[in-house]
């Protein structure tokens, strides 16, 4: 199972479909739209099961039929993971 | 006892003896010079400033002055220098009143850093702080001049300082720095303004100061409540536009006008999240100052 999670260095505020991220490791802060708002608002709410996550996503958003959401969703968590924003973890099966 | 009641000669006499020492919103400045200008500069603007006694402690200890040897007279120069330290290059000798001012926002910029402190200017009526932030050439201190000579509260033309205590804007009423066209804009709006010496070929182009009302001066220690935060940009012969902004945008664009958001860290992340809670969010495009002048006084109700 995949879940994801940030640490104690990630500050996160949320205004409608936005939101911005500081990390205090780095001082950086981020804009955050679009799906994007949806990851950091799962982690913030302690949703952070990948599973979970995906079939949550397909609710909020009409998403067009051969959207690739996996995929999609994977490619940002990787981009967030880089950005020292979030820890994206394979944990084994409860 | 305000600086008014100085006359030039005692003015002069308290420059070169030990500094002229007054208050500015919270800050006490002790400001020495011999040069006659810096006097002329100071009844003309700063007349409503309180003085402090020789006992009171001081945050700013400024010095305007000619560097020694031979620029004291081959092309005279001035030197700003706080508590000794010199942080800039020296100006031509007439640019020394402008070039207090410039070394006084050094100051605050650098050092006071109980505030997060936004590159905007901030005006206020009705209780509510209007913060107009932006870089020059934005129109900001246009705006705020035109405000200000409207009966709107000065809290400062260049920098607004959010507590991190109380979220509160906390005043530093200061002359309004205009520039190139704006000068001539105010003039012809507000004739009775009082503007102090107009100086050309400054890095700014040409720079002149102007009176902040007696009543925003004498209002300096109160703070105001933050209500709209305005991101103009003055456009030649553009409509007014007031467009709503996404907070979280408004955030960034903030932060970026920031003089300290960095050295703030997560403090200053909190604090900014706080102001951007508690604002409405605008871009504002403009180039008739009356037009802008109606729509604030509306948003202002």
């Amino acid at each position: 199972m995949i879940s994801f999670s940030y640490g104690n260095s990630i500050c996160c505020r949320f205004w409608e479909d936005e939101c911005v991220v500081y990390n205090q490791l780095t001082g950086s802060t981020h804009l955050i739209d679009g799906l994007g708002v949806e990851v950091f608002k799962a982690v913030s709410e302690k949703k952070s099961s990948r599973s979970e996550f995906l079939k949550n996503l397909q609710s909020v958003f009409d998403l067009p039929v051969d959207f690739d959401l996996e995929t999609g969703l994977d490619n940002l968590l990787l981009e967030y993971q880089k950005l020292g924003l979030l820890q994206v973890m394979e944990n084994s099966p409860a | 006892m305000k600086l008014a009641t100085l006359s030039k000669k005692g003015l002069i006499r308290s420059l070169n003896s030990g500094g002229l020492r007054f208050k500015i919103g919270a800050f006490t400045i002790c400001l020495s010079s011999p040069i006659a200008e810096v006097a002329d500069h100071l009844l003309a603007l700063y007349g409503a400033f309180e003085l402090i006694d020789d006992e009171a402690f001081i945050d700013f200890y400024t010095l305007l002055a000619p560097p020694s040897k031979v620029r004291r007279y081959f092309r005279p120069q001035v030197n700003f220098s706080f508590d000794g330290f010199i942080p800039f290059k020296p100006l031509p000798y007439n640019q020394a009143s402008a070039m207090f001012e410039w070394g006084l926002n050094w100051c605050i910029a650098n050092h006071s850093h109980q505030h997060l402190i936004i590159h905007a200017a901030v005006v206020e009526r009705n209780g509510r702080a209007f913060i107009f932030p932006g870089t020059p050439g934005s129109g900001k201190s246009t705006l705020c001049a035109a405000l200000v000579c409207s009966g709107w509260r000065l809290l400062s033309d260049e920098m607004t300082l959010l507590s991190l205590a109380d979220g509160l804007v906390y005043p530093v009423p200061r002359p309004i720095s205009l520039k190139n066209r704006s000068i001539d804009v105010i003039r012809s709006l507000h004739p009775d303004a009082v503007m102090g010496q107009v100086v050309n070929d400054t890095l700014k182009g040409t720079v002149g100061h102007l009176r902040p009302p007696d009543s925003s001066v004498e209002s300096g220690a109160i703070p105001a409540q933050p209500a709209k935060l305005i991101f103009p940009k003055y456009q030649d012969a553009s409509k007014t536009e007031l467009t709503p902004l996404s907070k979280a945008r408004a955030f960034l664009k903030v932060a970026e006008n920031s003089f300290n958001y960095n050295v703030l860290g997560v403090v200053g992340f909190n604090s900014l999240g706080a102001l951007i809670d508690a604002s409405d969010c605008y871009e504002f495009k403009y180039s008739r100052l009356d037009e802008a002048l109606a729509l604030f006084a509306e948003l202002a109700r």
